[in-house]
């Protein structure tokens, strides 16, 4: 893992690392066949720096509003003791009436470093999970750490609520409606990695402190706003599959060394060296680009114009319908004739021939 | 997604230009839509922030809500587009013409509202602002203006029929350009509707992918909404708001709508250009059905506010019926359209060939009186894929169907009926003859002579019984919306 | 005139334009010291703009809204008569609420956020010079100020700290508390009415629909009974160690974060 480390230290060069966070180690699970995402995002390269200085800036941003709708929805949750949210959890996870006692580890003592509330979180969750009588119901703030690739990324969930007998569950509070009991599809998919995140730094905490992982539930209590009021409401989320997709893909990133060994030992991505040489270093790591990169990473204007020519710009669908051919210019010749299909090409050829004769006969 | 649309993408990519997808139109377009661009607040349910809306591309009327967490200026908003919005809807209904099914003793409306808005985010747009007004109440402690729920049923009705395919009342302009032409990009990248028409219609000097590069950027093409650009946001939006000022509110918001605008009605002279598809006012008369019918439950006052959720059983009946709409509009598309047909040909459910021998005179005898039912054999080279029973129709004798009684490819042997005249000798080229060249598409019920009301199971929602037994309580008036 | 005033409005529109272009490029592009240089300009622009449409129009602006009643009394003064009604701490929005429910007068929120560190300053530069202040809860743990909570000086030690079961706690004194006020008044309605309710919604049996003073009155108090006990015994240990270790400034204003008193106990006595 030393070496690891060091040969990723060394590509992103003489940059601090990207902080994790739960939302971009969530992102390490939406396009995992992505060599160049998965090496970049374990380096900690800031590829939103990188995309600028190559001239592919992807303006990436959040609206303050949604910002403020977000933090002003959660503030109200906890407010007074977490009034709304204990009625919430009283529903949702049959807490008892004496379950009630509230921490708040946003700081400690006035201290708000990572490493101390993270060192004060654990001995809380330890003392709640060692089943005293003063276990604690509701942790707020929570500073949790999740090791990739040598480096603690530090995670902060919503809130922590255990319930007496033994179960932690991670609480999201998300401002997203939940209309006539439907959500965004969407959203709640992506709220769900997010969680998982959680959860699986939850499990390997509790386990490094003797306690077996299933003392932290598999589902997850998300919180909106319930129709167009800010009356909060509350779902259990099971996430199961995606704490099983995120392992598996943490378990990958070990695998980075394969990567690393076919790339020049001397190549860096640092910013300071000339656009052109880190347009070349950052071309050497093969990337798997479709469209829905543009949503979630900031090198995608870059990769997609890398992939200019090819079917995989115009997306899965319309790649896997011609066939899986991989240049519009093959897909061009084998449907005028002019090209000669290759080993396993002779059914699309066939099949693009005839579209192509078709085309012509109603278009003409 | 087909290979067909694939392929043309593939040469949209080497051409620089979007190629067409089709030979006509096969949607309706009015020659006076109402035009609707909202903008909403990020971060909000369904907090409108402004709109621009009109049937006249010169004369928008542009609204603002000065403050969009207020709740008063919300409701103040909505019942400003609903003077807008209702008194457009009740000018299309100065006219009206004889319901051709009744034969003469109904009425029924000579025209239909078309609402355009300019993406699916506009129909989502559309879908939250009629649930959160279609149940207030004119009177008592959360009362509104009257015109607010009157909004809001109408809002929810267009957006129930957007679910219906072939229905025009309601249409997203991407959804509608994208239906007809194939760009070199992603469908993801053809949600934006400058970057669409960029390919479809470049601007002087340029191609479809450097219109589309520009198109991205919100400096020069703000988003069509109803999301507006997070640096606007930031930058302009957040400090014109806490100014208070309205004048810098509307310019700043302006700025976002205009251009949209502008783009929505060069898509409206782009898609009138086409031709019309021959079934496309068939479609356009049951909407014109549909929209009868409500506006007289509305006057009737028997029209309640749609209830939140389906009941299972009205949900169950909801998808077969869409279901069923959606294959009669795919049908009637391939008869009108050559490349539409093609796409079911290259898919195995259509086939085009030559009639290499017939039976015109041929009779079934096994009924109590014998009728005609004349053979033809079909020599095709499509990959079709036939079992005897199957039906189909061609585009040249939609009044005809062809049922599957041998299959031997390249030969296909198919019976013919209706569509020849009613005596026992066929009339003159109603079947096709000896060396004749022919199509065969899916049959649904496709062919309607022109004027007759969508058949039974297609009855619209407001003849299919009450709505459940759903009665608005105050919980719905008084409902939050914050 | 009106000629010389379009032209100058005009090329400061496209000024502000070329302004805000810039200046959302450089914020898209993270180059914040750019961003903050152009924010500047753009403000200044836009201000002359305004400046100018209004010597152009000969009409006047509607007036503002009507203004809200300013209150004759300090806001320290509104948050103690808030702070009073309730007798335990609250966090900014609660006073504020309770405020507008009971107390003539407008409390500002954005005022409030100086308060804290207002009345500490007051407190060194002149200690016990006033009868009260008003400063934080302590924590019971470390006896470091707690988040977002405001008390009264003068209230026993035990009641300005909070252990882990105090928040509830106290927000089920709160609910009886503001209950109570409200079963005296004649009319109930708008802020005291939406107060009453917020309470009754995450109290069990506190009622749903319509809401009576009584019976929130009763609710909190079941369950208030399962907590105060625990609460008390909590805070009351909590008070013990404060008074051994904390000063004069400490026990009203927190423990500060450097003390290493803290954690090895010490023998420091407060006056």
């Amino acid at each position: 893992m030393d070496r690891l480390v060091e040969r990723l230290d060394r590509l992103r060069g003489p940059v601090a690392p990207r902080n994790h966070n739960a939302r971009t180690i969530a992102a390490l699970t939406s396009n995992p066949g992505c060599a160049r995402r998965g090496v970049l995002d374990a380096a900690g390269v800031n590829k939103g720096e990188i995309a600028r200085h190559l001239g592919f800036p992807s303006g990436y941003g959040q609206s303050r509003f949604a910002i403020g709708r977000g933090n002003a929805f959660e503030a109200q949750v906890k407010a007074d003791g977490c009034a709304d949210l204990l009625h919430l959890l009283r529903e949702r996870l049959g807490l008892s009436i004496p379950e009630v006692a509230y921490a708040d580890l946003s700081t400690v003592g006035g201290n708000a470093s990572r490493e101390v509330r993270y060192a004060r979180t654990r001995s809380l969750l330890a003392r709640a999970a060692g089943d005293h009588d003063d276990a604690g119901t509701m942790f707020d703030h929570p500073m949790l750490r999740l090791e990739i690739a040598g480096y603690y990324a530090y995670l902060e969930p919503d809130l922590i609520a255990f319930r007496a007998g033994g179960r932690f569950y991670v609480v999201e509070i998300k401002s997203f409606p939940v209309i006539d009991g439907q959500a965004d599809p969407a959203k709640v998919a992506a709220a769900a990695r997010q969680a998982a995140v959680y959860v699986l730094a939850m499990r390997r905490l509790l386990a490094e402190l003797g306690h077996p992982g299933d003392v932290v539930a598999d589902e997850v209590v998300l919180v909106c706003p319930e129709n167009f009021a800010n009356r909060p409401t509350a779902s259990l989320v099971d996430v199961r599959r995606q704490l099983s997709v995120l392992e598996r893909q943490l378990g990958r990133i070990t695998r980075l060394e394969a990567v690393l060994d076919a790339l020049p030992e001397t190549m860096t991505l640092d910013p300071a060296q000339p656009a052109g040489d880190v347009a070349t270093s950052v071309r050497a790591i093969d990337a798997s680009y479709t469209p829905d990169c543009l949503g979630t990473c900031e090198m995608a204007y870059f990769c997609r114009d890398e992939c200019h020519g090819s079917t995989r710009a115009l997306g899965r669908g319309v790649h896997d319908d011609l066939g899986g051919v991989d240049s519009v210019d093959t897909v061009l010749g084998l449907a005028r004739g002019t090209r000669t299909p290759g080993v396993g090409q002779e059914e699309i050829a066939s099949l693009l021939r005839f579209a192509h004769q078709l085309r012509e006969e109603c278009l003409s | 997604m087909s290979l067909l649309t694939a392929l043309a993408r593939a040469q949209a990519v080497e051409a620089g230009r979007a190629q067409p997808l089709t030979t006509v139109r096969h949607t309706y377009l009015s020659d006076r839509p109402l035009v609707l661009v909202p903008l909403a607040l990020a971060g909000e349910a369904a907090a409108p922030l402004a709109a621009m809306v009109g049937d006249d591309e010169a004369a928008p009327t542009t609204l603002i809500v000065n403050n969009p967490r207020d709740r008063t200026q919300r409701f103040s908003f909505v019942a400003e587009l609903a003077g807008i919005v209702l008194s457009y809807v009740n000018r299309r209904t100065r006219t009206v013409e004889p319901n051709p099914a009744s034969r003469g003793t109904k009425m029924r409306y000579a025209d239909a509202p078309q609402l355009l808005v300019p993406n699916a985010g506009g129909l989502e747009f559309i879908r939250l602002l009629g649930r959160s007004t279609r149940f207030r109440r004119t009177y008592g402690q959360f009362a509104v203006h009257r015109s607010v729920p009157q909004l809001g049923q109408w809002l929810t009705f267009f957006r129930d029929r957007a679910d219906h395919a072939g229905s025009a009342m309601l249409l997203a302009l991407t959804e509608v350009l994208a239906a007809h032409w194939a760009t070199g990009q992603s469908n993801l990248e053809d949600a934006s509707l400058a970057a669409l028409l960029g390919w479809i219609d470049p601007a002087e000097g340029l191609d479809g992918p450097r219109a589309a590069a520009l198109a991205e950027d919100p400096l020069l093409w703000p988003p069509a909404g109803p999301s507006t650009d997070p640096s606007f946001d930031n930058e302009i939006l957040a400090p014109a708001l806490t100014s208070g000022n309205p004048r810098s509110l509307e310019t700043a918001l302006r700025s976002q709508l205009e251009p949209t605008w502008g783009l929505m009605w060069r898509a409206v002279r782009l898609l009138r250009a086409l031709p019309e598809g021959a079934s496309v006012p068939v479609r356009w008369a049951a909407d014109r059905d549909v929209f009868t019918a409500y506006q007289a439950s509305i006057m009737d006052g028997a029209a309640l506010p749609q209830p939140r959720v389906d009941s299972a059983v009205a949900a169950a009946g909801r998808l077969d019926r869409l279901e069923r709409e959606q294959a009669r509009y795919d049908a009637q598309r391939a008869l009108d359209d050559p490349l539409v047909m093609a796409e079911f040909r290259l898919a195995g459910e259509a086939f085009a060939g030559t009639v290499v021998a017939a039976d015109p005179k041929r009779r079934d005898t096994s009924g109590k009186r014998p009728v005609l039912r004349p053979h033809i054999t079909v020599e095709t080279s499509d990959p079709v894929q036939l079992d005897p029973g199957m039906t189909f129709v061609s585009p040249a004798r939609p009044a005809q169907t062809a049922t599957v009684v041998e299959v031997d490819l390249p030969l296909v042997v198919l019976e013919l009926a209706g569509g020849m005249g009613r005596k026992l000798t066929a009339d003159e080229g109603s079947i096709p003859g000896l060396g004749e060249a022919v199509t065969y598409g899916p049959a649904t019920d496709a062919y309607q002579p022109p004027g007759r009301l969508p058949s039974r199971d297609a009855t619209p929602w407001t003849h299919g019984g009450p709505p459940a037994e759903y009665v608005p309580s105050d919980t719905d008036a008084g409902e939050e919306w914050s | 005139m009106s000629d010389e005033h379009g032209g100058a409005i005009e090329t400061l529109e496209r000024r502000i334009d070329q302004l805000r272009r810039a200046l959302r490029r450089a914020a898209a592009g993270g180059d914040r010291t750019l961003a903050r240089a152009l924010r500047g300009d753009l403000r200044e622009a836009e201000q002359a703009w305004d400046e100018a449409l209004a010597a152009l129009e000969s009409r006047c602006e509607p007036s503002a809204p009507a203004p809200r009643v300013a209150s004759m009394l300090s806001i320290r003064e509104q948050v103690h008569h808030a702070l009073t009604l309730l007798t335990v701490p609250a966090a900014p929005k609660l006073i504020i609420a309770v405020h507008e429910a009971f107390f003539p007068g407008e409390l500002v929120a954005a005022r409030l956020t100086s308060l804290r560190r207002d009345e500490e300053r007051s407190f060194r530069v002149a200690p016990f010079g006033r009868p009260y202040y008003l400063g934080p809860a302590l924590a019971a743990d470390l006896l470091s100020p707690a988040r977002g909570l405001l008390a009264i000086s003068t209230w026993p030690l035990a009641a300005r700290i909070v252990g882990p079961l105090s928040p509830r706690v106290d927000f089920l004194i709160s609910a009886i508390r503001v209950a109570k006020r409200i079963a005296a008044l004649p009319i109930v309605e708008g802020a005291a009415s939406r107060l009453l309710w917020r309470f009754a919604a995450s109290i069990p049996g506190a009622g749903t629909g319509a809401v009576y003073p009584a019976k929130v009155i009763e609710a909190a108090e079941a369950e208030l009974a399962v907590h105060a006990e625990s609460d008390s015994a909590h805070r009351l240990a909590a008070a013990e160690r404060a008074r051994e270790v904390l000063d004069d400034t400490e026990s009203l204003f927190g423990a500060r974060l450097s003390s290493p008193r803290i954690s090895h106990g010490s023998s420091r006595r407060t006056a």
